[in-house]
This record gives C-alpha cells, structure tokens and sequence, in this order.
C-alpha cells in the first residue's frame, strides 16, 4: 500500500515539476526577448521574472532529484511517505507564496536575494516578509524530506558503509550501492546548506523585525547565501546522478554498477570539498581573506573533477563496445553527462581565480550553470521521469517521437547556451535588463538565445505531455 | 594496477594544477592604504626640485602614473579626471593639487611639459606634471606594476589614482576611469574626511566575520565566521546523532 502511495506520489511530483518547468521557461524566453530587445519590459517586470525564474528552477530541480532518490531508495531501505508528502505540501504552499511575492508583490531581489537588497524596499512591503516566509516553509519542508531519509539509510548501514569507507580496504565484507553512496553523500550537503539557509533566514528575519537594532554583516551575509545557494545547486546536479548510477546500467541492460576504491573515494572527496568550494562566489569581495579565495579554488576543483572523472569513466566503460538497449531514458542520461561535463568545465574555467577576474559577472556564469542544468541535471530528472512513467504504465509501445524530442531538446539547448558563452567571452555582463550600445553583440545573441531556447521548450512541451498523460494514469489508478 | 595508477595521476595533477592556478594577480586597491608612499625627488616642469612628501604637505595631492608614449588608457585617464575635477575645485575648505608623474624612464621633462601643454593644463595652479629618477620606488610603495610589452612597445599597466594627504599617506586607491563621486570621495579622503563608502561596525553589528583595528590596521576573526563553519559541524553531529538513536532503537 505504502509503495502505492510513494509510486502515486512520485506520479504528482513530476506533473507538477513539469508545469512550473514549462511557465519558467517562459519566463526565461520572456527575459532573453526583452534583453534582445524584441519586447518591452519595465525593469521591474524584468527582475521579477528574473527572481521568480531563478528561484523557481533551482526549486523545482532540486525536488525532481530528491521525488526521484526517494522513489529509488525504496529499494534498498524503507523511506518515509509522510515525510514526502509533507515536502510536496509545503513546496505547493511555498511556492505559491514566492510567485505572490514576486508577481503580485514585485520583489525582485534576484534567485540570490543579496543582503541587503532585501531591505531596501522598491516594491510592496508586505513582499519582503511574504518572500522570506516563502523560503523558511520551503526550508522547512525540505529539511524534514532530507533528514527522514538519511534516518532511513542509517537504519541500515553504518556510518562507515553508507560512505563506503570499507571500500578503501581490499575485499570489502560489505557493499554500498554506488546509489546508496552518492545518495548520503548529496544528502549530507543539502542538510548543511538547509541549515547555513536556516541561519541566514533567522538573521534576515532578525534585522527585519529588529527596528534598526540589530544590524547583519554584509560578508556573513554573502557568505551564507552562497554557501546554501551555490551548495544546493551542486548537491541537487548530484541527486539525479545518484539516479544515473542506479537505473542507467539497468536500463541499458548491463550489470549493475559496483562501488570501487576509486568512486568512493571520488564521492567522498566531494562531501568534504563541495562545502567550501562556494567561496569562489566571492573572489570579487575585497574583505574576504585570501586564504579563502585560494580554498575556494582549490575546493573548486576537489569537488567536482574527481566525481566527474569516475562518473565519466564509468559511462564510457558501460558503453564501449557493448550491446546497449537505447531508450530515450539511457539517452538522456548519457546526454545529460556531456552537458553536466561541458557546463562543470566552464564552471571550473570560471572557478580559476585569475579567470574570474574576467569572466565575473558575465554571461559565462549563466551560460556554465544553464549547460549542467538544462543540458545536465534536467535529462537525469527528465530520464528518471520518463523510465517511470513507462515502467509503471507497463507500456511497451516504442515512442515514435524520441528521436524528434531529443533533437528539439539537444539543438535547442546548444543554441540557448552558445548566446551566452558567446557573449561571456565578449564580456557582455550578466543581470542587465536592457543592454547599452557599448554592448555591440548582446541583443543580437539574445534574441538568437531566445529562438533556441524556444526550441528548447517545444522538446520540453512534447515530453512534457507524453510524461504527465502517463503519470495521470499512475496518479488516478488503483493499484 | 594500471587504473589505480592512471587514477592517482589524475589526482595529482589536478592538485597540483589547482594550486599554481590559485595565484590571484596582484593588484589591488586596497593595498599600501594607509602606508607613506616613498618620498621620492621630484623635478617638476616649472623648473622646480621637491621632494614627493614636501609637495603633499604643501596641498594634499592626487597621484596619477602615466607615460607620454601612452597610446591606451593614459589620455582617456587625464581626460576623465579633468572632466571630474571640474564639479569639485580645489579650494580652501577642500584643497589639493593632481601630480601627474612619468612611469616610464625613457620621459624626459621636454615631454612631460609637451603633454602638459597638450591638454592645456600647463598653467593650470592645481597640477603638477613631474619626472622623478626613483619611478621603481615610487611604484614600489603604492603597488603600482607596470610591465612593458616588446611587440606593441607599450607598458601594459593600469589607470590609478593615488591620494596621499598632506602627511603623505595613502588615504585611497583608484583603480579604472572612475566617476565624479568617487573622485569626490578621493578628495575627501585625502583631507581626511570621513569618506562613507563602506558601513562601519557598529554596535547594533554583532556577528562581524572580522573585526578591523585600525590602529594596527590588522583583522582579527569575529564571532560571523563561527556562523560559517555552524552548518557543516550540526549536519555531521546529526548524522552521529540519528546513527545512534536509531542503533539505540534497533537494540
């Protein structure tokens, strides 16, 4: 009964997913268009949708890969359905709270909302409270989902097997999944950036509710926001990995993957380094010391390149020269490691202090995070979607489309993302509204970013349809 | 065997790729503030020999390092500075004089003089055009790095402002073509106003990552960095935490 329920619940995860991925799309296509001026818009209608945009994605990504963990792990530990349910409640009402804060009450901080623009009020009072309220109940509900299944994983491993410490010795008495692995391991992260989040909505609250007597430090501030923002997004990207060393091999067909020496100690290696690696959001912040700026390079590199070298290695390995059934799932994925890989090597190129100092606030920071997430994490999430939603339909039928909606998807997307390489290498900054003149190329390769990420978007709405008629099914059936 | 090998490999170099590529280049406005610029000779185009720091003390003074065969940021530099200059004259209550000196050994006076009378500037009381025979001093006190390029036979160097008050600190760095505000608060600075840029600690300010004594002019860490460190050491201790209970439980 309860696998029924956690199977329905999945069904709804997804369709609601899908919906606000499409409106923030839009959104997004509606920002490029005006940057490209083809429309119009007020700035503030821009860093609003801007806001709503940002915020909105790294939500709803975030809640694919743990909807999508928390189905998987069923096989291995019992998982908590209230715990789940729960999160999905409190994500519809937080939701819905950020959207009417920033679409009714014109908050527009930005995804980052950097201390102190959050005070200083340029739109209706009441959005600022509605706003922060609106990430304290989507806090809540996530903190309480993470720590209910990393309670259900060490009910049956301990603290060394879940981390695969055993595998550091020869003949490991006992495995870890590679997914039970990579599953702690993101958990772990995303609990200490819920709790860095905690702290810096207490201290936001605390100066707005103070009356002027209490007073935050800008560096802290910055501090904290990046290390829940930036953590988040990373730990998210590694959830629907964790989906990937799961389902991909059976998928494919293959045997099933096996924790080494060398992936535990790569996964391990990016528990410890992804938690400071945020430090290179603030290579421009004079006061921050230099032995900071140097981890955060340095913690930059340790958490991603060995993570991404095993996870390569072992895709290549699954796939060379091997009988592999090809499904638009298996696709996916291995698409989505090409684009977490392009878009983690930019994200190194700009992590690279003496880079930073020229690509820092430029498109290249849009254009490394859209390819690891457009063309990375959202394919794991939306190949996990898709093996779902045929799996628990028993359907058999081959997709007629598959070939079509990839394509849509994979050139809409390398359209959508080359606007913005290209205009990051032109130092084209990032975040602005309307372009000046100076900036000879920016409007130009906005409009062409908006055409492809149109494209983009219709890949999307395909899929989207052939997912949600099918997870309808799941949701509205009786077993 | 061999993929173990080919694994630590990778890891070293990326180790050892991240370390060298961790060297931030080095500049910074920050640096030198607060510290005497050296007190080099200068012979200016009036004819006159004066010491850097006998000139400061005279009017406090705007520094700016060109060099005549400049064909980058050096004109746009002046130009920009005289445009500022003009919403905010030197006067009694805010004084100060803008010393123009060559960076480039191979400037004689005839050209310092000759690029003065380009702009139209020499016979202008509040600057100063000046050679001195000690530049690397000079640029050595405020950080400032030229560095000369053989193929395009120019110095690849930054546009900077220095302000130096009238005992010869450096009270503020600019770095760029900067706007009228900021040349507004250069001058303050440098007749030691108080220049609001940056919010001090106060008391209300209670969880500071650093707290700066400007006496020493030394950071010493404040309770905000604990904050920084709090989320990692709570989310470990919660996995020992549950591991136990639910062991505990299981038992």
């Amino acid at each position: 009964m309860e696998n029924t329920l956690l199977k329905k619940n999945t069904a709804l995860w997804i369709i609601t997913i899908l919906v606000l991925f499409v409106l923030s799309i839009i959104l997004g296509i509606i920002m490029r268009l005006n940057q490209g001026a083809v429309i119009q818009l007020s700035p503030v209608t821009f860093y609003t949708d801007m806001t709503t945009h940002g915020l909105t994605m790294i939500g709803i990504w975030f809640v694919a890969g743990m909807a999508g963990i928390n189905f998987i792990m069923e096989r291995y530990v019992k998982t908590s359905y209230w715990a789940n349910l729960l999160a999905y409640i409190l994500t519809i009402v937080g939701v819905v709270m950020l959207w009417v804060s920033t679409l009714i009450g014109n908050f527009h901080a930005g995804w980052t909302f950097l201390y102190p623009l959050p005070f200083k009020i340029m739109w209706s009072a009441w959005a600022t409270p509605l706003f922060l309220f609106s990430l304290t109940t989507l806090g809540v509900g996530w903190l309480i989902w993470c720590l209910s299944l990393v309670t259900a994983l060490l009910k049956k491993y301990s603290i060394p097997q879940v981390f695969a410490w055993q595998h550091f010795k020869k003949n490991p008495q006992v495995e870890t999944p590679p997914f039970v692995l990579i599953s702690m391991i993101s958990l772990v992260g995303i609990i200490t950036c819920l709790i860095a989040a905690v702290i810096l909505l207490v201290l936001l609250f605390s100066e707005y509710y103070s009356n002027g007597t209490f007073v935050n430090d800008a560096l802290l501030m910055k501090n904290l926001t990046y290390f829940f923002g930036h953590t988040l997004a990373n730990e998210m990207l590694y959830l629907g990995l964790a989906i990937l060393y799961e389902l991909f091999s059976e998928i494919s067909g293959q045997p099933k993957w096996k924790t080494t020496w060398y992936v535990a100690l790569a996964w391990n290696f990016t528990l410890i380094f992804i938690l400071t690696a945020f430090f290179h959001h603030l290579y421009m912040d004079f006061v921050q010391p230099e032995g900071f700026q140097i981890i955060g390079q340095i913690a930059s590199y340790s958490a991603s390149l060995p993570a991404a070298g095993v996870t390569v290695f072992s895709v290549i390995v699954a796939v060379y020269r091997k009988k592999i059934n090809w499904s638009l799932s298996n696709l996916l994925f291995f698409i989505g490691v090409v684009g977490w890989v392009i878009g983690g090597i930019g994200a190194v190129i700009d992590a690279t202090i003496s880079n930073n100092f020229v690509l820092h606030n430029t498109l290249w920071v849009p254009a490394h995070f859209h390819t690891y997430n457009a063309l990375g994490n959202v394919l794991f999430s939306l190949a996990f979607f898709y093996w779902f939603s045929k799996y628990y339909t028993h359907s058999k039928s081959k997709d007629r489309f598959s070939t079509l909606k990839l394509l849509f998807i994979v050139i809409g997307g390398i359209g959508f993302l080359l606007a913005f390489y290209i205009g990051g290498a032109d130092s084209i900054p990032r975040r602005y509204s309307d372009y000046p003149e100076a900036f000879i190329s920016a409007k130009a390769l906005a409009a062409f970013g908006a055409a492809f990420a149109t494209v983009y978007l219709i890949g999307i709405i395909i899929l989207f349809v052939n997912i949600s008629n099918r997870c309808l099914r799941i949701l509205f059936s009786r077993s | 065997m061999f993929k173990n090998f080919i694994f630590s490999f990778l890891i070293l170099v990326f180790i050892g790729i991240s370390i060298t590529q961790a060297q931030a280049p080095n500049w910074s406005e920050e640096k030198n503030i607060y510290e005497k610029i050296s007190d080099v000779q200068l012979k200016l185009i009036n004819g006159e020999n004066i010491s850097l720091h006998q000139l400061a003390a005279q009017r406090p003074l705007i520094v700016a390092l060109i060099f005549t065969r400049c064909t980058g940021v050096c004109s746009p530099l002046l130009f920009q500075l005289m445009e500022n200059l003009q919403h905010v004259p030197s006067n009694k209550n805010n004084p100060y004089s803008v010393l123009v000196v060559s960076f480039d050994p191979l400037d004689s006076l005839k050209d310092m003089e000759l690029m003065a009378r380009r702009i139209e500037l020499q016979n202008n009381k509040d600057w100063q055009f000046a050679i001195t025979d000690n530049i690397d001093q000079l640029n050595a006190s405020i950080s400032f790095n030229p560095v000369w390029n053989d193929e395009i036979k120019q110095f690849d160097h930054d546009a900077l402002l220095v302000g130096v008050n009238s005992d010869g600190y450096i009270t503020k760095k600019l770095i760029g073509l900067r706007n009228e505000k900021e040349i507004g608060l250069l001058i303050s600075s440098i007749n030691n106003v108080f220049s609001p840029t940056y919010r001090l600690p106060t008391s209300s300010n209670l969880f500071s990552c650093f707290n700066y004594d400007p006496t020493t002019g030394k950071n010493t860490p404040g309770l905000g960095l604990l904050f920084i460190a709090l989320p990692a050491v709570i989310s470990f201790s919660l996995v020992f935490v549950i591991r136990y209970f639910v062991k505990r439980k299981a038992v």
